[in-house]
């Protein structure tokens, strides 16, 4: 896109597997009450710390990680619901603070487009 | 990601919640139903649940694909009646024992405890989800 900056594109991913992660802990809870279920839980952290290496060692490279990294695995728990819900509660707020570091990226084009004047 | 498919599987786990409350309400209604439909003592019911698979799971990230509850069925338990001493009863064999239903009350309550826990995490996941698609239909209202 013409305005899409380095910045938002990877803003805009991490706000996906954060939607992600909520489907995730939502499915969990409804699950609950199933004998034999195995808690999902999404690996995207440990792709991201090795992403973050791989940048390290080659800073140009800022590309953002394909969407693919985040996987959904079973982990062979049973469901905890308090854990469940802690996580929940964390992953909103994180999705919170992703929404709003978008929302200013887009202000900082906007006060491009307006020629300094906000 | 679609939020929206959220709203489905915590529908799902309400709903399931739901059938679980209705099972154990039955239950225990009928702890004294010495004589079912068919004569016999009233045998204590169990819902089974069953989630849809998630082997596709690991495959795509669409919140369709997820896994969510269904009560399967509803089967009586194996438990045996226990015998109550009533001689006035009707219902009572030639020593004066009464077959009645082996309604456990105390894990009835226990599942009722835990039936109520369910659905208040399912609604505060629904609750969640439904803030968060808020606050992103909201983004870039505020200029």
């Amino acid at each position: 896109m013409l305005y899409t900056t380095p910045t938002m594109a990877l803003l805009e991913h991490a706000i996906d597997v954060s939607a992600l992660r909520q489907s995730v802990y939502a499915s969990n809870i409804a699950n609950a009450a199933v004998e034999g279920y195995s808690r999902l839980d999404v690996t995207f952290d440990a792709a991201l710390t090795q992403a973050n290496l791989q940048t390290a060692s080659s800073p140009a490279s800022s590309n953002a990680l394909p969407l693919e990294t985040a996987a959904v695995v079973a982990t062979g728990d049973i469901v905890k619901l308090d854990e469940e819900m802690a996580a929940m509660a964390k992953n909103a707020l994180r999705y919170q603070v992703l929404l709003n570091a978008f929302e200013r990226s887009l202000g900082s084009v906007r006060l491009a487009i307006n020629e300094g004047r906000s | 990601m679609d939020l929206f498919g959220v709203f489905d599987i915590s529908s799902a786990g309400m709903s399931v919640e739901q059938s679980r409350l209705a099972v154990a309400a039955s239950n225990l209604a009928n702890a004294r139903t010495s004589t079912g439909v068919d004569g016999t003592p009233f045998q204590p019911l169990k819902a089974v649940v069953q989630t849809t698979s998630y082997a596709s799971v690991e495959a795509g990230l669409a919140a369709e694909s997820l896994p969510r509850p269904v009560v399967q069925s509803v089967v009586p338990t194996e438990a045996a009646p226990r015998l109550v001493y009533d001689p006035g009863h009707p219902d009572a064999d030639e020593k004066g024992f009464v077959s009645m239903p082996a309604v456990d009350s105390l894990s009835t309550m226990m599942e009722l405890i835990s039936v109520s826990r369910g659905y208040e995490a399912n609604l505060r996941a629904f609750d969640v989800t439904r803030h968060l698609l808020q606050s992103t239909i909201d983004m870039g209202k505020s200029r």
